[in-house]
């Protein structure tokens, strides 16, 4: 792709978002994500073949619905209550509609199925800006519209979520689909949480994309899309190896790293505003996700693939990948849970 | 005036059932094409005089268009029309729709989206034409940002297409 074309690209995509969050109009928030959705585009079909179009096909036609919903939703709105505002979304059938279009726009469960056949079909720094920076927006309108969404609508889109993500991720052999029910368990964490505390679900946004990307840089690193691959990976990067495997438990939200960080005060909340089942609840499903990370973790570490092979050590030669942003991530990923108190005294 | 508002909204919900009906492209192209007139004339009745020019000239005229001409390119040698059978169900089942619709939501309509009296000194200009002035005075700098969405959108779709051996929309 030409440097032009791909500059004015990723600055459209950092214009889409930007507006996004700036704005206090439905009608410019609409924009944003429109722009948003448009510059991405090309380059999620920037290699020419038919999986990559099919994603790209399948990603604008889930998008362009879900933002045709919002802009219905928050018309119905503005004809009840003569209001553009976003924190003034007060009619009811436009908060449900807006609500199960931005869940539409993310991929929350009951209408996730656009994101892994989309995942599947990008490559590993695509799939990282749509596993990131493509969520971005979405939650900021989500965390504003959330004190008027229906309650039991937003703990039901979260409830499921975090089950359909463990559930879906168990039968998977492809990195990149597990990476997006991966996707879709972190934001059931989120959702369940934004009625009651919003900064929490920021905390876990934050938390949850650095350690998806310390994940997809370190399987970029490998270029590992299988996890076939990712068994041959103790020959190519023996340390980074290890260190992923902190990283996949991490995502998995174990005690001593930073993944533990959201789920803990997530509890604590819900457990504080008086809700134990739900809070149990999200607890057992995190033993699901935890099942296929413990997987890959598996396959990564814990076992030699018994096949015979031809390049003990390629970790001998000099990579020719940069990898300071993989480092920043995988120590964010890894040790940032003593910055708990600060946290909490930020939120 | 009124009946001539009462034919426009049942020549369009008569377009949109010959959408809905799944005729053949060009056929549903047509009842499109119907159901945009029409929703425009409409509009203008209810008030809306520029949104409706601009519908028209914008929807109809460009969009449309582009639409008719890609539906034709995939032409069937025997299209449906709505007389086919299966065709003729689906029209049946939507018209017997809007008639329980209608008899369910009878009356409580007559609104105009516009007050008129509400713009005091521009009797004269419509409410609606007024509302141009400010778009590009108070809306200037959405303006701005719709205008270089559109230029995104061109940049995108040229993207996309561009090149003979790497259009998008076929396997490569």
């Amino acid at each position: 792709m030409s440097p032009y074309v791909i500059t004015i690209l990723l600055s459209s995509l950092g214009l889409g978002t930007a507006l996004t969050f700036m704005s206090s109009h439905w009608l410019l928030a609409w924009m944003g994500l429109e722009i948003n959705t448009l510059a991405i585009l090309p380059l999620m079909a920037q290699h020419h073949h038919p999986r990559a179009v099919e994603a790209t096909t399948k990603y604008f036609l889930a998008q362009a619905a879900a933002a045709a919903t919002i802009l219905f939703a928050s018309t119905i709105n503005a004809w009840a209550t003569g209001e553009w505002n976003i924190y003034c979304l007060t009619h009811p059938i436009a908060t449900t509609l807006i609500t199960m279009a931005l869940a539409l726009k993310v991929g929350l469960a009951p209408v996730h199925f656009w994101m892994p056949p989309v995942m599947q079909g990008l490559d590993l720094p695509t799939g990282l800006i749509m596993a990131t920076w493509q969520k971005l927006a979405p939650f900021a309108l989500i965390i504003q519209m959330a004190p008027t969404a229906h309650p039991q609508l937003l703990t039901t889109l979260g409830l499921l979520s975090v089950f359909i993500g463990g559930w879906g991720g168990l039968n998977q052999t492809q990195l990149r689909k597990i990476l997006a029910y991966s996707s879709i368990a972190h934001l059931g964490w989120m959702i369940v949480i934004a009625q009651f505390k919003p900064q929490l679900t920021i905390l876990t946004l934050v938390i949850y994309i650095i350690m998806t990307s310390a994940t997809f840089l370190t399987f970029k690193l490998m270029t590992a899309t299988k996890i076939n691959t990712l068994a041959m990976s103790w020959s190519k990067a023996p340390i980074i190896t290890t260190m992923a495997a902190l990283t996949l438990l991490s995502l998995g939200g174990l005690p001593p790293l930073t993944g533990f960080m959201p789920k803990w005060l997530i509890l604590q909340e819900l457990a504080t505003q008086g809700l134990p089942l739900t809070a149990t609840i999200m607890a057992l499903s995190a033993l699901l996700s935890l099942y296929f990370y413990l997987r890959l973790w598996y396959a990564m570490t814990l076992t030699i693939s018994p096949n015979t092979n031809n390049s003990l050590a390629p970790w001998r030669l000099q990579n020719t990948q940069n990898t300071t942003l993989l480092t920043i991530f995988m120590i964010a990923t890894l040790l940032l849970l003593p910055l708990t108190p600060l946290a909490q005294a930020l939120i | 005036m009124l009946y001539f508002l009462d034919l426009l909204l049942l020549s369009l919900v008569v377009g949109l059932v010959g959408v809905a009906s799944n005729p053949a492209p060009y056929f549903a192209a047509l009842g499109l094409a119907v159901a945009a007139g029409v929703g425009c004339g409409a509009l203008v009745g209810h008030g809306g005089s520029l949104v409706g020019l601009m519908l028209f000239l914008i929807y109809l005229g460009g969009m449309l268009v582009v639409f008719a001409y890609s539906a034709a390119l995939a032409a069937e040698p025997f299209p449906e029309t709505w007389g086919v059978g299966s065709v003729k169900a689906y029209v049946l089942m939507y018209l017997l729709g809007v008639g329980v619709a209608v008899w369910w939501f009878w009356g409580g309509y007559g609104d105009h989206w516009v007050v008129v009296d509400e713009f005091k000194e521009f009797f004269v200009v419509r409410g609606d034409v007024s509302g141009v002035s400010l778009m590009y005075s108070v809306g200037g700098g959405m303006l701005v940002v719709c205008a270089w969405v559109l230029l995104l959108c061109l940049f995108v779709v040229l993207e996309l297409t561009r090149g003979l051996s790497r259009g998008a929309l076929r396997a490569v």
